[in-house]
């Protein structure tokens, strides 16, 4: 048996629950191997993920849903130097995934 | 990264969100996780993680939206909290998936911390060979998602 993360979905729900994501431009901050990225990258316009651990983005790499693969970036960077060649508003939603603390 | 580095990047999620965007976080609530053996039928099992150590960067990341929020760089347009579970087969598949994750923490635990967690371990893997094939052991915590929207 592989580790099951929130097999009951309650996260995506959550997340669903508050924000429409549909055709939207998402960065979502802290990717890490695309846990959640996979689970609404199907629904929006765009998303660039970034995550600072090499090993990390590279499992993200190696688990991309097919129907995603058009819709994802996955960028091995930390905020701030993303932040620094960034031109100001460029995303419709930012998501700080369980990054900020 | 500490309380003004954390308002500093949120500035920055500020000016590179659209006009109506919006920012969601996601971050733990600050209470121990609860480790638990179970059946389909029961828990046989549970108590709170020994390797809990959450408090300084999460009060610094709760402090920091605060901050965002009473410099009106955001409001908070919302929030929830929900029960994030983590499963596995065995105490090692469950151990090998955290160190795997801890791997990334700056702090890695303290001598009496790792102790406590070995003992807590030792003590799940015993409930796990009684119970058989069919148990598992699960990481509960609680999380809390927050959608706060840029003051223009």
């Amino acid at each position: 048996m592989s580790i099951k993360l929130d097999p009951e979905g309650h996260e995506i729900a959550a997340l669903f629950d508050l924000v429409d994501l549909d055709g939207k431009d998402v960065l979502e901050i802290g990717c890490g191997d695309g846990r959640l990225t996979w689970r609404y990258a199907e629904r929006v316009g765009h998303v660039v993920a970034i995550e600072p651990f090499a090993n990390a983005i590279d499992r993200a790499r190696e688990r991309i849903p097919e129907a995603a693969i058009d819709k994802v970036e996955l960028r091995n960077v930390g905020f701030e130097e993303f932040a620094s060649t960034s031109k100001p508003s460029t995303f419709d939603v930012a998501i700080l995934s369980w990054s900020l603390c | 990264m500490k309380h003004e580095g954390m308002v500093h990047a949120l500035e920055e999620i500020k000016r590179i969100l659209r006009r109506e965007a919006c920012l969601i976080d996601i971050h733990p609530v600050r209470e121990a996780p609860i480790i638990e053996v179970r059946t389909t039928d029961e828990v046989l099992f549970a108590e709170p993680s020994a390797s809990y150590d959450y408090d300084d960067d999460l009060q610094h990341a709760e402090d920091a939206l605060v901050s965002a929020v009473e410099r009106a760089l955001f409001v908070l347009d919302g929030s929830h909290e929900f029960e994030f579970v983590t499963i596995a087969s065995s105490v090692v598949e469950l151990r090998d998936f955290f160190a795997v994750s801890g791997a990334y923490e700056e702090d890695p635990l303290d001598e009496t911390t790792e102790a406590r967690v070995q003992e807590l371990y030792a003590r799940v893997d015993e409930v796990m060979r009684a119970a058989g094939e069919k148990a598992r052991v699960a990481r509960r915590e609680r999380a809390r998602v927050a959608r706060l929207n840029p003051v223009r």
